[in-house]
């Protein structure tokens, strides 16, 4: 019982921390003071507040996104184990479902882009719908090889591939990590794939699509996408922590973790420059190629291991 | 096995023919009866406006009367020479269904490319049944399972000739040229019910042709396992380049026929390896999908054919912000594109689901080339559902989202009438039902498995429906999420400044409703990475000079199958055959000759025969 008021306090509290702290750690590389590390949930609260500009080109699609984009993200929530591997509601197959209702938050996002009829709302739409596409095969790549590995057809339990492979199952955690974190900075739209920070509408990706979101919907999708980011770095969290662990370590080793990742995040961000949009594509063929040495390490695993055959 | 059957003998070469409702049969009944139905419903309103013009529409509807009744015996008849004449019959009369504006060029263009690729097809199907007949001394399917059973050579030859018979009717790459033409030459009503179920014939045809194999051998599980991948893959990529919205439908029909070959593939491979639950869980989610597909995409076609009747344009950078006129017909479209991205809780996704889990408990059959086949096969449906994703929201946004585009898109006042609007809100309605219980609905799907899982196994697939009653929790939970957020964020707005204004155009004040990002532009980044994929002419005018007065700019994108296999092939059948123009020279002293040769050779063999 617990475990779920701590998943359900994690849901709703770290998502603004870990936004918070990617940007103090910019301000720290950058050689500022920057922003208290809750300044995110201020401006959350801040905007709930506000009321809204309504573009008069757009339709109900426009009205709903937001609210449905939330609820998606929030309800993919429900599988991903956060604390000490429990996830919310877990069944055989909940992954695929996890990928499909962000598929359609994502499906969502981008027909309310289109709804305002901006070219430049269209251009983000665009990039995004092109980038995710392909996307999409390394991620159920990566997560069918581990399903194979674990012999589990379901979130729960990632760490299982440790009890049942051996030294091989190190390498795949470790490759499993890289592919969730390039998808962290794919669908978190952060730098090298997408800069939240930029000025010019032309080299956007996400921020260009919500250009017309203001007031309480603006705070919807910032919400959900921060979330979205946490969803993700819960994966590499119960990727690395042992399935055996107290729920007083996992909850610190999860943090750690979480606070790592933003930490490594922000230090990437002020490292380096975002990539060239057509060179995007080559970013995101790394995470199919790395997913494809998963699939070519489990099957090591599987045949060759002496640890031998699972099941 | 419970099933209906009745025999009525027709005399002469034909013999005893047997109609049996068996479980395959009764799914298939079901679907068409219902489906043809709301088609029939929906052609009332579309016929309308063609009714005082020179088309023929009472022969229209004669011929619709016999396409829905032959695709009803087709699905019946149990005789392997009445299956072709009903089968040749559902062709021809689809044949004249198509070419309704035959005063259109295309069209008739479309139409006899159609005829000409189903007789190619009945080509192959006489091919497999002749030898199935020698070999079983009978005309009766019932007579084949025996003959199959002890030769899996003879299986696999059999199966390959009635699969390419079978699948150039399905639209099976590298048979599906014709599928994008027809279909945006037929009108709206016919598109719908020929890419809803009569395709579906030549699915029903594999069905059951697998059903006089006991157990299918690896090489052909794999085969149609590679062949659907390739299909919904060239599907889901061709189908985004499509500008011309019935034509998008097409694509993205080969794209689903794929889908459901992928489930078929599956359920063969299931049997081949001998592991039921695979088996199970693929034929179903295969069978599950003709189901959808028959639902949605007629609602597809439906909607495009109501934007066809508005605006008299299916070229879709003519088209946008129909969504302001035409709100009823936008909302159906959107139900129908959430539900064949198969996107939850729509019925699209628990189909693709079901596959998903069958090749997920496939995995833990100990064969490394399964597991690494199933693991590239998981990532292509991906690929697939997410390139169907890219190719509906440029469908659905550039038809009906922005600004209109053209003048044709802007003169549309109010949306189509009732008798229109009513068969496709029941097709959403079942669209809905689906989705969000799918753990009864799999029972429909479920029975077909019966031909060809040993029945009892059928058992196993109970915990699969307790994990469609999960899926089915978590459908009506997300709603209510949504619906909880929507009204706590309304709520809020509720006492503050909601205010319209124009959309924020980056401080420029002049914007025009040709500045949107159009059709080419938003799948251009895409595209552009798979330009291999592709053969594209392009058409430019540049403007030119101080004052610059027409730019031209059109792009045309030509399916590569066709272009470097099916045009080959037909331009060396037409080298051949030219090779033989001088037999019909049009000269009559010659044909004379002819007749006196053939009079010389008869008696020179007539006296040799003494």
């Amino acid at each position: 019982m617990i475990e779920y008021i701590l998943n359900i306090a994690i849901i709703s509290v770290y998502p603004f921390l870990f936004i918070g702290i990617i940007n103090k750690i910019k301000a720290f590389w950058g050689g500022r003071e920057g922003a208290s590390v809750f300044q995110p949930l201020y401006d959350f609260i801040k905007l709930l507040k506000k009321g809204e500009v309504i573009s008069s080109t757009t339709s109900f699609i426009f009205n709903i996104t937001p609210s449905l984009n939330l609820a998606a993200v929030l309800f993919a929530g429900l599988f991903v184990p956060l604390i000490n591997q429990k996830a919310i509601i877990s069944f055989e197959g909940d992954f695929i479902l996890f990928a499909y209702i962000l598929a359609l938050s994502r499906f969502f996002s981008i027909i309310s882009a289109m709804d305002t009829g901006s070219s430049f709302e269209g251009m983000g739409a665009s990039r995004e719908v092109s980038f995710s596409t392909l996307v999409e095969p390394a991620f159920f790549i990566t997560i069918a090889s581990i399903a194979a590995l674990s012999g589990v057809n379901s979130f729960q339990n990632l760490s299982l591939i440790l009890q049942n492979t051996g030294e091989t199952g190190y390498l795949i955690i470790i490759l499993s990590i890289v592919v969730i974190f390039m998808m962290i900075l794919v669908e978190g739209c952060r730098v090298p794939v997408d800069d939240p920070n930029t000025h010019l509408e032309l080299t956007m990706v996400h921020e260009v699509m919500i250009l017309d979101n203001s007031g309480p919907d603006l705070a919807l999708i910032n919400y959900a996408n921060s979330l979205k980011m946490i969803l993700f770095s819960s994966l590499i969290a119960n990727l690395m922590i042992p399935a055996g662990a107290t729920l007083l370590n996992a909850s610190i080793c999860f943090t750690g973790i979480v606070l790592f990742l933003a930490i490594l995040i922000g230090t990437i961000e002020s490292g380096t420059a975002r990539y060239r949009m057509t060179r995007l594509f080559e970013f995101i063929f790394l995470m199919s190629s790395v997913s494809l040495l998963i699939l070519a390490l489990t099957m090591i695993a599987i045949y060759e291991s002496p640890v031998g055959v699972i099941k | 096995m419970s099933l209906i059957s009745t025999s009525i003998n027709i005399p002469g070469v034909i013999g005893n023919v047997n109609l049996v409702i068996d479980q395959l049969s009764a799914f298939f009944v079901v679907i068409i009866s219902i489906i043809s139905f709301i088609g029939v419903l929906y052609s009332i309103g579309y016929i309308k406006p063609y009714l005082n013009k020179n088309n023929n529409v009472f022969s229209h509807y004669v011929f619709l009367g016999i396409l829905i009744v032959s695709m009803l015996l087709v699905t019946v008849v149990q005789n392997a020479l009445a299956f072709l004449i009903v089968w040749e019959i559902m062709s021809l009369s689809s044949f004249f269904l198509v070419i309704f504006e035959n005063e259109k060029k295309d069209t008739l263009g479309a139409g006899i490319n159609y005829l000409i690729t189903m007789h190619i097809s009945v080509m192959f199907l006489i091919a497999g049944f002749v030898i199935l007949s020698l070999k079983s001394g009978s005309l009766d399917f019932a007579s084949f399972k025996n003959v199959l059973g002890n030769d899996s050579a003879l299986a696999n030859l059999v199966f390959i000739l009635l699969f390419i018979g079978f699948g150039i009717k399905a639209g099976f790459v590298p048979f599906h040229s014709w599928l994008p033409r027809a279909h945006p030459a037929a009108p709206s009503h016919i598109s719908g019910l020929m890419s809803g179920l009569m395709i579906k014939t030549g699915i029903y045809g594999i069905l059951r042709t697998l059903s006089f194999i006991p157990v299918p051998s690896l090489e052909i599980s794999y085969f149609v396992l590679v062949i659907s991948i390739i299909t919904a893959l060239f599907g889901a990529l061709y189908a985004i380049a499509q500008n011309d919205l019935k034509k998008l439908l097409a694509y993205s029909s080969i794209e689903n026929i794929g889908i459901i070959g992928m489930g078929i593939a599956i359920g063969m491979l299931g049997l081949a390896y001998n592991n039921n639950i695979v088996a199970i869980l693929g034929f179903s989610g295969g069978i599950l999908h003709i189901l959808n597909h028959a639902i949605f995409k007629p609602l597809l076609f439906f909607a495009a054919g109501a934007v066809y009747s508005k605006t008299h344009t299916k070229n879709i950078r003519k088209l946008g912000g129909l969504i302001k006129s035409m709100p009823s017909t936008a909302a159906l479209f959107l139900i129908g594109t959430i539900a064949i991205i198969g996107l939850p809780p729509l019925n699209g996704f628990i189909s693709e689901f079901l596959i998903y889990i069958a090749l997920l408990n496939g995995l833990s059959i100990q064969n490394s080339s399964l597991l690494i086949i199933f693991v590239i096969t998981i990532a292509c449906l991906a690929l697939v559902g997410a390139m169907a994703l890219l190719c509906f929201t440029k469908a659905f946004s550039i038809v009906f989202l922005g600004h209109p585009r053209s003048e044709k898109a802007s003169e549309v006042n109010h949306d189509i009438s009732r008798i229109m609007l009513i068969p496709m809100a029941i097709l959403a309605l079942l669209i809905l039902i689906i989705g969000l219980f799918p753990q009864y609905v799999i029972q429909l799907a479920i029975m077909p498995v019966n031909l060809f899982v040993n029945s009892a196994n059928i058992m196993i697939a109970d915990s699969y429906t307790q994990l469609l009653s999960i899926i089915s929790l978590g459908g009506f939970s997300f709603i209510l999420l949504f619906a909880f957020i929507y009204i706590l964020r309304t709520l809020m707005l509720q006492n503050k400044s909601v205010y319209k204004h124009n959309t924020w155009g980056c401080a420029y004040k002049a914007i025009n409703n040709r500045m949107q990002y159009a059709a080419s532009s938003f799948v251009d980044l895409f595209l552009s990475f798979l330009a291999p994929f592709f053969i594209t002419k392009s058409e430019i005018e540049t403007p030119e000079g101080l004052f610059p007065k027409k730019a031209r700019f059109a792009l045309y994108i030509d399916d590569i199958f066709e272009f470097y296999i099916i045009n080959p092939v037909l331009s060396l059948n037409k080298r051949i055959i030219e090779s033989f123009y001088w037999i019909q020279g049009g000269n009559t002293q010659q044909y004379l000759l002819y007749g006196l040769i053939f009079l010389i050779i008869t008696l020179v063999f007539t006296i040799g025969a003494r």
